[in-house]
């Protein structure tokens, strides 16, 4: 995706170039960008599924299958969030004011939560 | 020096009361405010998610029993439902740009339709979990009740914004229909960048919750 460009006609034209190949179909990046959301979303419900059981039948490998599940769902997760900011939301097109304006709350988020899962005791008390 | 400022101020106002503002300006102002509204969003979203991530660490039984008796055969559809709703959003935003104004009203009917679909299959998802007692309760006897607290609250939350987003969505329509936006389509964008920021919520909320 990430080479993923329009040809003439901005985001209004239906031929992308993809990863070196053309592709005509209506609506563009819009609808590859939708049908690699949906391909992704099918990624990852099979790999949560597929890992789920694979922790049930090794539990002595839990906590590390546990991690990569973690790892590899939240980054197939930024990387559809990512695409619906950056193509649906015109982030691309914008000004980078605005890429400041939501980055910089995500980062303080970001930042925040970390802080707060670093603190050993938080939520014990639940 | 106060009263040069008030003056500059006026001068100011005056000045975009001429209509001295262009359009492109004024356009990037209203995205720029949807933006900051946006920006705080993600603090409250944030807040909700941190609640449930300290209870998912400190809570792994609770929360993989949740899992099971969640499933994710409705939410995985509700999920793709968002999702296309999001693609109808932005061909509605293109419909109007090339000055199709009928496939706007198509494209932005589909939009809220998606809304609507989904809080269904929320309603239906929250009957089910009723009926199994995953409530949202305060009594810290009942595993499932702080279970509840801290899956619905960001799940009803997003819920509330997609049913806002319904509603923002018809208006749009409305006025669509009357021909607001056949020369600046910037109500339109505007909406889509709130219904857009409410699908990738959603990306998160969907894998946080009901996936990792």
């Amino acid at each position: 995706m990430a080479d993923a460009t329009h040809h003439e006609g901005g985001h209004h034209s239906n031929t992308v170039s993809l990863l070196g190949r053309e592709i005509t179909v209506e609506g563009g990046i819009y609808t590859v960008v939708f049908g690699a959301l949906a391909v992704l979303t099918v990624i990852e419900v099979v790999s949560a599924e597929f890992l789920k059981g694979a922790i049930h039948d090794a539990p002595s490998a839990a906590a590390t299958l546990q991690a990569i599940k973690a790892i590899l769902l939240l980054g197939i997760a930024i990387i559809k969030s990512s695409l619906v900011i950056w193509f649906y939301m015109h982030l691309r097109e914008e000004k980078p004011l605005i890429a400041i304006v939501i980055l910089l709350p995500l980062l303080v988020a970001s930042l925040s939560i970390m802080f707060l899962l670093a603190i050993p005791p938080l939520g014990y008390s639940i | 020096m106060a009263e040069l400022t008030a003056d500059s101020l006026h001068a100011a106002a005056a000045h975009n009361d001429h209509g001295h503002i262009s359009e492109e300006e004024h356009n990037n102002n209203m995205k720029l405010g949807v933006w900051l509204y946006l920006a705080s969003e993600i603090v409250i979203f944030s807040i909700m998610i941190v609640g449930y991530i300290i209870f998912r660490i400190n809570e792994k039984d609770i929360v993989a029993q949740a899992h099971d008796e969640l499933g994710v055969a409705l939410v995985t559809a509700n999920t793709f439902v968002l999702l296309a709703s999001s693609f109808f959003m932005v061909m509605g935003l293109r419909a109007m740009q090339q000055g199709n104004r009928n496939g706007m009203l198509r494209w932005i009917g589909l939009t809220a339709l998606g809304g609507i679909v989904f809080l269904g299959g929320q309603y239906i998802e929250y009957s089910e979990l009723a009926h199994l007692g995953i409530v949202l309760g305060f009594d810290d006897a009942s595993a499932w009740s702080t279970f509840g607290m801290r899956f619905y609250a960001p799940t009803f939350f997003h819920g509330a914004h997609v049913f806002v987003g319904v509603l923002w969505a018809l208006e749009v329509m409305r006025r669509g229909a009357k021909g607001r936006y056949d020369n600046n389509p910037i109500g339109i964008e505007m909406f889509g960048l709130y219904w857009h920021f409410v699908d990738v919520v959603w990306i998160m909320l969907f894998t946080l919750i009901y996936l990792v």
